[in-house]
Protein backbone atom coordinates (compact mmCIF):
# COMPACT_ATOMS: atom_id res chain seq x y z
CA UNK A 1 0.00 0.00 0.00
CA UNK A 2 1.44 3.60 -0.98
CA UNK A 3 0.61 6.88 0.36
CA UNK A 4 -0.67 7.66 -3.36
CA UNK A 5 -3.71 4.83 -3.41
CA UNK A 6 -6.64 5.53 -3.11
CA UNK A 7 -8.61 3.31 -1.28
CA UNK A 8 -12.51 1.74 -1.21
CA UNK A 9 -14.42 -0.36 0.97
CA UNK A 10 -15.46 -3.82 -0.97
CA UNK A 11 -19.42 -2.58 -2.41
CA UNK A 12 -20.10 -6.38 0.08
CA UNK A 13 -18.62 -4.81 3.31
CA UNK A 14 -20.91 -2.97 5.96
CA UNK A 15 -19.45 -1.11 8.94
CA UNK A 16 -21.11 -0.63 11.97
CA UNK A 17 -19.70 2.10 14.59
CA UNK A 18 -18.13 0.90 17.60
CA UNK A 19 -16.63 2.09 20.96
CA UNK A 20 -13.30 1.18 19.38
CA UNK A 21 -13.74 2.13 16.12
CA UNK A 22 -15.87 0.08 13.86
CA UNK A 23 -17.05 -3.43 13.76
CA UNK A 24 -17.17 -5.02 9.74
CA UNK A 25 -18.64 -7.58 8.29
CA UNK A 26 -18.11 -9.13 4.55
CA UNK A 27 -21.00 -10.70 3.22
CA UNK A 28 -19.40 -12.35 0.78
CA UNK A 29 -16.88 -14.40 2.95
CA UNK A 30 -19.43 -13.93 6.52
CA UNK A 31 -16.29 -12.46 8.30
CA UNK A 32 -16.47 -10.01 10.99
CA UNK A 33 -13.49 -8.03 11.59
CA UNK A 34 -12.60 -5.05 13.94
CA UNK A 35 -11.48 -1.08 12.62
CA UNK A 36 -9.24 0.26 15.16
CA UNK A 37 -11.14 4.42 15.11
CA UNK A 38 -7.49 5.70 13.80
CA UNK A 39 -7.92 3.59 10.60
CA UNK A 40 -11.76 4.47 9.96
CA UNK A 41 -10.85 8.43 7.95
CA UNK A 42 -8.68 6.20 5.26
CA UNK A 43 -10.98 3.22 4.57
CA UNK A 44 -14.14 5.49 5.05
CA UNK A 45 -12.38 8.11 2.14
CA UNK A 46 -14.58 6.15 -0.52
CA UNK A 47 -11.36 6.33 -2.76
CA UNK A 48 -11.61 10.86 -2.64
CA UNK A 49 -7.80 11.27 -1.01
CA UNK A 50 -4.91 9.76 -1.13
CA UNK A 51 -4.02 7.49 1.82
CA UNK A 52 -0.60 10.17 2.20
CA UNK A 53 -2.63 13.25 2.08
CA UNK A 54 -5.09 11.62 4.59
CA UNK A 55 -2.28 10.85 7.26
CA UNK A 56 -0.62 13.98 6.78
CA UNK A 57 -3.69 15.70 8.22
CA UNK A 58 -4.27 13.71 11.08
CA UNK A 59 -0.66 13.53 11.76
CA UNK A 60 -0.82 17.50 11.54
CA UNK A 61 -4.32 17.58 13.65
CA UNK A 62 -2.66 15.64 16.34
CA UNK A 63 -4.95 12.39 16.16
CA UNK A 64 -1.72 10.14 14.51
CA UNK A 65 1.54 9.53 15.28
CA UNK A 66 4.01 9.42 12.71
CA UNK A 67 5.53 6.43 13.62
CA UNK A 68 2.08 4.59 14.00
CA UNK A 69 1.39 5.27 10.24
CA UNK A 70 3.67 1.98 8.59
CA UNK A 71 1.79 -0.22 11.06
CA UNK A 72 -1.32 1.41 10.13
CA UNK A 73 -0.77 0.91 6.38
CA UNK A 74 0.10 -2.94 7.01
CA UNK A 75 -3.23 -3.29 8.42
CA UNK A 76 -4.71 -1.40 5.43
CA UNK A 77 -2.72 -4.10 3.10
CA UNK A 78 -4.06 -7.17 4.78
CA UNK A 79 -7.84 -5.82 4.77
CA UNK A 80 -6.95 -5.29 0.66
CA UNK A 81 -6.26 -8.93 0.56
CA UNK A 82 -8.75 -10.09 2.31
CA UNK A 83 -10.92 -8.26 -0.21
CA UNK A 84 -12.24 -5.80 2.24
CA UNK A 85 -10.94 -2.96 0.38
CA UNK A 86 -9.41 -1.86 -3.04
CA UNK A 87 -7.19 0.20 -4.21
CA UNK A 88 -9.07 2.78 -6.85
CA UNK A 89 -6.99 2.73 -10.28
CA UNK B 1 -6.44 -5.05 22.79
CA UNK B 2 -7.80 -8.81 22.37
CA UNK B 3 -11.15 -9.47 20.64
CA UNK B 4 -12.47 -10.84 24.49
CA UNK B 5 -12.18 -7.46 25.71
CA UNK B 6 -13.15 -5.80 22.76
CA UNK B 7 -16.32 -7.30 23.14
CA UNK B 8 -17.07 -8.18 26.91
CA UNK B 9 -18.32 -4.59 27.39
CA UNK B 10 -21.07 -5.55 24.50
CA UNK B 11 -21.38 -4.10 21.09
CA UNK B 12 -23.96 -1.29 19.73
CA UNK B 13 -25.44 -3.85 17.93
CA UNK B 14 -25.68 -7.78 18.66
CA UNK B 15 -23.51 -10.06 16.36
CA UNK B 16 -25.21 -13.33 17.00
CA UNK B 17 -28.97 -12.13 17.32
CA UNK B 18 -31.16 -15.09 17.24
CA UNK B 19 -35.12 -15.39 15.78
CA UNK B 20 -37.05 -17.90 16.74
CA UNK B 21 -40.18 -17.07 14.46
CA UNK B 22 -42.47 -19.85 15.91
CA UNK B 23 -42.85 -22.40 18.54
CA UNK B 24 -44.95 -24.34 16.09
CA UNK B 25 -42.46 -27.25 14.69
CA UNK B 26 -43.65 -30.57 12.77
CA UNK B 27 -41.24 -32.20 14.92
CA UNK B 28 -41.35 -32.45 18.67
CA UNK B 29 -37.49 -33.34 19.52
CA UNK B 30 -35.95 -34.67 22.30
CA UNK B 31 -33.91 -31.91 23.31
CA UNK B 32 -35.22 -29.12 21.59
CA UNK B 33 -34.20 -25.44 23.57
CA UNK B 34 -37.45 -23.93 23.32
CA UNK B 35 -39.41 -26.95 23.72
CA UNK B 36 -41.13 -26.22 20.45
CA UNK B 37 -44.36 -27.83 18.95
CA UNK B 38 -47.17 -25.91 19.09
CA UNK B 39 -47.95 -22.30 17.73
CA UNK B 40 -48.47 -19.94 20.54
CA UNK B 41 -51.25 -17.59 20.21
CA UNK B 42 -49.11 -13.89 20.61
CA UNK B 43 -47.06 -14.61 18.32
CA UNK B 44 -45.66 -11.59 16.68
CA UNK B 45 -47.30 -10.91 13.34
CA UNK B 46 -46.28 -10.13 9.77
CA UNK B 47 -46.36 -6.66 10.43
CA UNK B 48 -44.59 -6.51 13.93
CA UNK B 49 -41.74 -8.67 12.41
CA UNK B 50 -41.26 -6.43 9.70
CA UNK B 51 -40.72 -3.60 11.97
CA UNK B 52 -37.94 -5.23 14.08
CA UNK B 53 -36.64 -6.59 10.65
CA UNK B 54 -36.71 -2.28 10.10
CA UNK B 55 -35.04 -1.49 13.12
CA UNK B 56 -32.72 -4.04 13.22
CA UNK B 57 -31.85 -2.77 9.53
CA UNK B 58 -31.33 0.73 11.27
CA UNK B 59 -28.93 -0.97 14.06
CA UNK B 60 -26.76 -2.20 11.18
CA UNK B 61 -27.32 -6.05 12.64
CA UNK B 62 -25.45 -7.51 9.64
CA UNK B 63 -27.04 -11.02 9.82
CA UNK B 64 -29.69 -12.93 12.32
CA UNK B 65 -29.55 -16.27 13.32
CA UNK B 66 -33.57 -17.98 11.93
CA UNK B 67 -34.57 -20.84 14.04
CA UNK B 68 -37.82 -21.73 16.24
CA UNK B 69 -39.31 -24.24 16.14
CA UNK B 70 -39.66 -24.78 12.54
CA UNK B 71 -39.59 -21.31 10.74
CA UNK B 72 -40.85 -22.41 7.75
CA UNK B 73 -44.02 -23.45 9.17
CA UNK B 74 -44.98 -20.02 8.88
CA UNK B 75 -46.68 -18.85 6.33
CA UNK B 76 -45.19 -15.75 5.93
CA UNK B 77 -41.87 -17.28 6.08
CA UNK B 78 -40.52 -16.24 2.46
CA UNK B 79 -41.84 -12.81 2.58
CA UNK B 80 -40.27 -12.24 6.16
CA UNK B 81 -36.79 -13.83 4.98
CA UNK B 82 -36.72 -11.54 1.76
CA UNK B 83 -37.61 -8.72 3.68
CA UNK B 84 -34.86 -8.74 5.69
CA UNK B 85 -31.83 -9.29 2.95
CA UNK B 86 -33.74 -6.68 1.08
CA UNK B 87 -32.48 -4.59 4.06
CA UNK B 88 -29.25 -5.95 4.03
CA UNK B 89 -29.81 -8.03 6.84
CA UNK B 90 -27.95 -11.25 5.74
CA UNK B 91 -30.07 -14.47 6.99
CA UNK B 92 -29.04 -17.52 8.34
CA UNK B 93 -31.96 -20.09 9.21
CA UNK B 94 -32.28 -23.41 10.65
CA UNK B 95 -34.53 -25.72 9.67
CA UNK B 96 -35.13 -29.55 10.39
CA UNK B 97 -35.74 -29.79 6.48
CA UNK B 98 -38.55 -31.53 6.25
CA UNK B 99 -40.39 -28.76 4.08
CA UNK B 100 -37.37 -28.05 1.74
CA UNK B 101 -38.76 -29.03 -1.32
CA UNK B 102 -37.52 -28.54 -4.95
CA UNK B 103 -38.71 -24.91 -5.34
CA UNK B 104 -37.59 -23.86 -1.68
CA UNK B 105 -34.08 -25.45 -2.56
CA UNK B 106 -34.22 -23.19 -5.55
CA UNK B 107 -35.32 -20.41 -4.23
CA UNK B 108 -33.02 -21.06 -1.03
CA UNK B 109 -29.54 -21.17 -3.69
CA UNK B 110 -30.72 -18.24 -5.98
CA UNK B 111 -30.93 -15.73 -3.04
CA UNK B 112 -28.19 -14.00 -1.93
CA UNK B 113 -27.39 -13.58 1.31
CA UNK B 114 -28.83 -16.28 2.20
CA UNK B 115 -27.38 -19.43 4.64
CA UNK B 116 -29.33 -22.53 5.39
CA UNK B 117 -28.79 -25.20 8.20
CA UNK B 118 -30.50 -28.77 8.56
CA UNK B 119 -30.08 -30.04 11.98
CA UNK B 120 -28.94 -34.31 11.85
CA UNK B 121 -28.68 -35.31 15.00
CA UNK B 122 -26.86 -38.63 13.76
CA UNK B 123 -25.19 -40.58 11.03
CA UNK B 124 -27.97 -43.02 10.50
CA UNK B 125 -32.13 -43.34 11.02
CA UNK B 126 -31.41 -45.19 14.11
CA UNK B 127 -29.60 -42.57 16.04
CA UNK B 128 -31.02 -39.37 14.73
CA UNK B 129 -34.77 -40.70 14.65
CA UNK B 130 -34.60 -41.49 18.36
CA UNK B 131 -33.62 -38.04 19.09
CA UNK B 132 -35.77 -36.07 16.37
CA UNK B 133 -38.39 -38.74 15.28
CA UNK B 134 -38.96 -41.41 13.07
CA UNK B 135 -38.68 -40.37 9.58
CA UNK B 136 -36.76 -37.31 10.54
CA UNK B 137 -33.49 -38.21 8.99
CA UNK B 138 -34.34 -39.17 5.40
CA UNK B 139 -36.09 -35.95 5.26
CA UNK B 140 -33.51 -34.00 6.10
CA UNK B 141 -31.45 -36.04 3.72
CA UNK B 142 -33.48 -35.76 0.97
CA UNK B 143 -33.15 -31.76 1.86
CA UNK B 144 -29.26 -32.48 1.53
CA UNK B 145 -29.74 -33.90 -1.78
CA UNK B 146 -31.95 -31.21 -2.90
CA UNK B 147 -29.51 -28.11 -2.26
CA UNK B 148 -26.67 -30.26 -3.14
CA UNK B 149 -28.46 -30.48 -6.73
CA UNK B 150 -28.43 -26.70 -6.69
CA UNK B 151 -24.73 -26.75 -6.36
CA UNK B 152 -25.22 -24.30 -2.28
CA UNK B 153 -23.16 -25.28 0.36
CA UNK B 154 -25.53 -26.11 2.73
CA UNK B 155 -24.36 -26.32 6.30
CA UNK B 156 -25.89 -29.22 8.62
CA UNK B 157 -25.95 -28.93 12.35
CA UNK B 158 -25.26 -31.51 14.76
CA UNK B 159 -25.95 -31.69 18.30
CA UNK B 160 -23.63 -34.05 19.86
CA UNK B 161 -24.38 -36.49 22.08
CA UNK B 162 -23.32 -40.00 23.92
CA UNK B 163 -25.45 -41.40 21.04
CA UNK B 164 -23.81 -39.89 17.95
CA UNK B 165 -20.30 -39.31 18.97
CA UNK B 166 -18.81 -42.00 17.18
CA UNK B 167 -20.95 -41.11 14.49
CA UNK B 168 -18.46 -37.65 13.93
CA UNK B 169 -16.33 -39.27 11.26
CA UNK B 170 -19.01 -40.68 9.11
CA UNK B 171 -21.31 -37.81 9.27
CA UNK B 172 -18.15 -35.58 8.58
CA UNK B 173 -17.74 -37.83 5.42
CA UNK B 174 -21.16 -37.49 4.26
CA UNK B 175 -21.63 -33.99 4.80
CA UNK B 176 -18.69 -32.91 3.31
CA UNK B 177 -19.33 -35.78 0.45
CA UNK B 178 -22.51 -33.85 -0.79
CA UNK B 179 -20.60 -30.77 -0.58
CA UNK B 180 -21.95 -29.50 2.53
CA UNK B 181 -19.95 -28.39 5.58
CA UNK B 182 -20.98 -29.68 9.21
CA UNK B 183 -21.39 -28.03 12.44
CA UNK B 184 -21.24 -29.68 15.63
CA UNK B 185 -22.46 -27.74 18.46
CA UNK B 186 -23.38 -28.42 22.07
CA UNK B 187 -26.43 -30.09 23.77
CA UNK B 188 -27.77 -27.99 26.16
CA UNK B 189 -29.99 -28.68 29.38
CA UNK B 190 -32.61 -25.87 27.84
CA UNK B 191 -35.70 -26.68 27.11
CA UNK B 192 -36.91 -30.36 26.95
CA UNK B 193 -33.06 -30.69 26.32
CA UNK B 194 -33.44 -30.49 30.43
CA UNK B 195 -34.63 -34.22 30.77
CA UNK B 196 -32.17 -35.87 28.47
CA UNK B 197 -29.29 -34.26 29.77
CA UNK B 198 -27.87 -36.91 31.94
CA UNK B 199 -28.45 -39.74 29.02
CA UNK B 200 -27.79 -37.62 26.41
CA UNK B 201 -24.57 -35.82 27.31
CA UNK B 202 -21.18 -36.53 26.53
CA UNK B 203 -18.73 -38.79 28.80
CA UNK B 204 -15.35 -36.79 30.27
CA UNK B 205 -13.49 -39.00 28.01
CA UNK B 206 -15.81 -38.10 24.71
CA UNK B 207 -15.22 -34.47 25.83
CA UNK B 208 -11.58 -34.95 25.55
CA UNK B 209 -11.67 -36.78 22.61
CA UNK B 210 -14.26 -34.35 20.64
CA UNK B 211 -11.67 -31.25 22.05
CA UNK B 212 -9.28 -33.46 19.52
CA UNK B 213 -10.97 -34.35 16.74
CA UNK B 214 -12.68 -30.79 16.20
CA UNK B 215 -8.99 -29.30 16.38
CA UNK B 216 -8.06 -31.88 13.77
CA UNK B 217 -10.76 -30.92 11.77
CA UNK B 218 -10.53 -27.06 11.57
CA UNK B 219 -13.52 -26.90 8.58
CA UNK B 220 -15.93 -27.96 11.19
CA UNK B 221 -17.73 -24.66 11.97
CA UNK B 222 -19.11 -25.22 16.30
CA UNK B 223 -21.21 -21.31 16.59
CA UNK B 224 -18.52 -21.35 19.72
CA UNK B 225 -20.00 -23.93 21.29
CA UNK B 226 -17.14 -25.45 22.77
CA UNK B 227 -15.27 -23.13 24.37
CA UNK B 228 -15.54 -24.91 27.60
CA UNK B 229 -13.22 -27.54 26.31
CA UNK B 230 -10.38 -24.76 25.14
CA UNK B 231 -9.28 -25.14 29.03
CA UNK B 232 -7.67 -28.53 27.71
CA UNK B 233 -4.83 -26.72 25.12
CA UNK B 234 -4.49 -24.48 22.46
CA UNK B 235 -8.14 -22.68 22.43
CA UNK B 236 -10.25 -23.93 19.71
CA UNK B 237 -11.59 -21.61 16.39
CA UNK B 238 -13.87 -18.70 17.76
CA UNK B 239 -13.94 -15.78 20.40
CA UNK B 240 -13.89 -18.90 23.14
CA UNK B 241 -16.32 -16.69 25.48
CA UNK B 242 -20.12 -16.65 26.47
CA UNK B 243 -21.63 -13.70 24.73
CA UNK B 244 -24.79 -13.86 26.85
CA UNK B 245 -26.51 -10.18 26.43
CA UNK B 246 -22.80 -9.00 25.32
CA UNK B 247 -22.73 -9.83 21.47
CA UNK B 248 -25.56 -12.19 21.56
CA UNK B 249 -29.43 -12.41 22.16
CA UNK B 250 -32.57 -14.03 21.47
CA UNK B 251 -35.46 -13.28 20.64
CA UNK B 252 -38.73 -15.01 21.21
CA UNK B 253 -41.74 -15.70 19.21
CA UNK B 254 -44.23 -13.47 21.42
CA UNK B 255 -41.16 -10.48 21.13
CA UNK B 256 -39.75 -11.72 24.59
CA UNK B 257 -35.83 -10.69 24.50
CA UNK B 258 -33.32 -13.10 26.05
CA UNK B 259 -29.38 -12.99 26.72
CA UNK B 260 -29.30 -15.84 24.83
CA UNK B 261 -30.96 -18.74 22.93
CA UNK B 262 -30.03 -21.56 25.54
CA UNK B 263 -31.53 -19.33 28.39
CA UNK B 264 -35.53 -19.10 27.92
CA UNK B 265 -35.63 -18.64 31.51
CA UNK B 266 -37.66 -15.48 33.13
CA UNK B 267 -34.37 -14.44 35.08
CA UNK B 268 -32.38 -13.62 31.53
CA UNK B 269 -35.42 -11.90 30.00
CA UNK B 270 -34.18 -8.64 29.39
CA UNK B 271 -37.89 -7.26 27.99
CA UNK B 272 -40.38 -7.44 25.13
CA UNK B 273 -40.27 -5.49 21.92
CA UNK B 274 -44.27 -4.52 21.77
CA UNK B 275 -43.40 -2.76 25.12
CA UNK B 276 -40.14 -1.04 24.22
CA UNK B 277 -37.99 -1.04 20.99
CA UNK B 278 -35.31 -3.49 20.96
CA UNK B 279 -32.82 -0.99 20.25
CA UNK B 280 -33.88 0.62 23.88
CA UNK B 281 -33.97 -3.16 25.61
CA UNK B 282 -30.28 -3.66 23.72
CA UNK B 283 -28.88 -0.82 25.14
CA UNK B 284 -30.35 0.01 28.11
CA UNK B 285 -31.54 -3.49 29.78
CA UNK B 286 -30.47 -3.67 33.49
CA UNK B 287 -30.03 -6.97 32.75
CA UNK B 288 -27.36 -6.98 29.80
CA UNK B 289 -26.18 -3.75 31.74
CA UNK B 290 -25.10 -6.05 34.69
CA UNK B 291 -23.86 -9.12 32.29
CA UNK B 292 -21.45 -6.78 30.48
CA UNK B 293 -20.05 -5.73 33.63
CA UNK B 294 -19.67 -9.71 34.67
CA UNK B 295 -17.19 -12.02 35.28
CA UNK B 296 -17.54 -15.43 36.37
CA UNK B 297 -15.63 -15.46 39.87
CA UNK B 298 -14.89 -18.18 42.41
CA UNK B 299 -12.67 -21.05 41.92
CA UNK B 300 -12.41 -20.74 38.15
CA UNK B 301 -10.32 -17.64 38.87
CA UNK B 302 -7.35 -19.29 39.97
CA UNK B 303 -7.31 -22.21 37.06
CA UNK B 304 -4.44 -21.64 34.99
CA UNK B 305 -7.49 -22.03 32.03
CA UNK B 306 -9.71 -19.40 32.55
CA UNK B 307 -8.33 -17.27 30.21
CA UNK B 308 -9.55 -19.97 27.61
CA UNK B 309 -12.22 -20.49 29.08
CA UNK B 310 -13.83 -18.18 30.94
CA UNK B 311 -15.78 -20.03 33.16
CA UNK B 312 -18.23 -21.79 30.59
CA UNK B 313 -21.55 -21.55 29.74
CA UNK B 314 -24.12 -19.86 31.71
CA UNK B 315 -27.12 -21.86 30.66
CA UNK B 316 -25.47 -24.93 31.13
CA UNK B 317 -24.92 -23.93 34.61
CA UNK B 318 -28.45 -22.40 34.93
CA UNK B 319 -30.08 -24.99 33.78
CA UNK B 320 -28.12 -27.97 36.40
CA UNK B 321 -28.76 -25.46 39.33
CA UNK B 322 -25.01 -24.80 39.43
CA UNK B 323 -24.22 -21.07 40.73
CA UNK B 324 -23.42 -18.95 37.72
CA UNK B 325 -19.59 -18.08 39.80
CA UNK B 326 -19.00 -22.01 39.93
CA UNK B 327 -17.60 -23.99 36.96
CA UNK B 328 -19.12 -25.11 34.39
CA UNK B 329 -20.68 -28.47 34.94
CA UNK B 330 -18.88 -29.90 32.22
CA UNK B 331 -15.44 -28.66 33.35
CA UNK B 332 -12.47 -30.48 31.86
CA UNK B 333 -11.21 -30.51 35.32
CA UNK B 334 -13.83 -32.30 37.02
CA UNK B 335 -13.66 -35.55 37.59
CA UNK B 336 -15.20 -38.46 35.94
CA UNK B 337 -18.18 -39.35 36.63
CA UNK B 338 -17.89 -42.91 36.89
CA UNK B 339 -20.81 -45.03 35.95
CA UNK B 340 -22.13 -42.36 33.56
CA UNK B 341 -19.73 -42.99 30.96
CA UNK B 342 -21.51 -46.07 30.34
CA UNK B 343 -24.76 -46.02 28.10
CA UNK B 344 -27.93 -45.02 29.69
CA UNK B 345 -30.83 -47.10 28.55
CA UNK B 346 -33.02 -44.64 26.84
CA UNK B 347 -36.86 -44.56 26.46
CA UNK B 348 -37.52 -41.08 24.05
CA UNK B 349 -40.40 -40.72 22.43
CA UNK B 350 -40.30 -38.10 19.77
CA UNK B 351 -43.00 -37.59 17.63
CA UNK B 352 -43.23 -38.86 14.20
CA UNK B 353 -43.28 -35.98 11.49
CA UNK B 354 -46.93 -34.27 11.04
CA UNK B 355 -48.01 -31.95 8.55
CA UNK B 356 -47.40 -28.52 9.32
CA UNK B 357 -48.97 -26.84 11.39
CA UNK B 358 -51.70 -24.24 10.23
Amino acid sequence: MKRSDRIRLDDAVSLRPEAFGALGYSYRDRQLFFIDKRLLPFVESRGSRPLGEIADELTAGGVLQKDALPRLMTVLEGLRRRGVLHVVV
Amino acid sequence: MSSYELLHRGLNAPICLTWEMTYACNLLCVHCLSSSGRRATDELNTAEAKALLDEWAAMKVFYINVGGGEPMTRPDFFELMEYAIARRIGVKFSTNGTLVDAAAARWISTTDYLDVQISVDGASSEVNDAIRGRGSFSRAWRAMELLAAEGFTFKVNHVVTRRSFEQLDALHASVTGMGGQLRVTRLRPSGRGRAVWDALKLTQEQNRRLYGWLRAHRDVLTGDSFFHLSALGAPLDGLNMCGAGRIVCCVDPRGDVYACPFVLADEFRAGNVRKSSFAAIWAGSPLFDRLRGWEVDGQCRTCGAFGRCHGGCMAVKHFTGVALDDPDPECVFAPDAGPTATIIPLNLHPRPIRPAPS
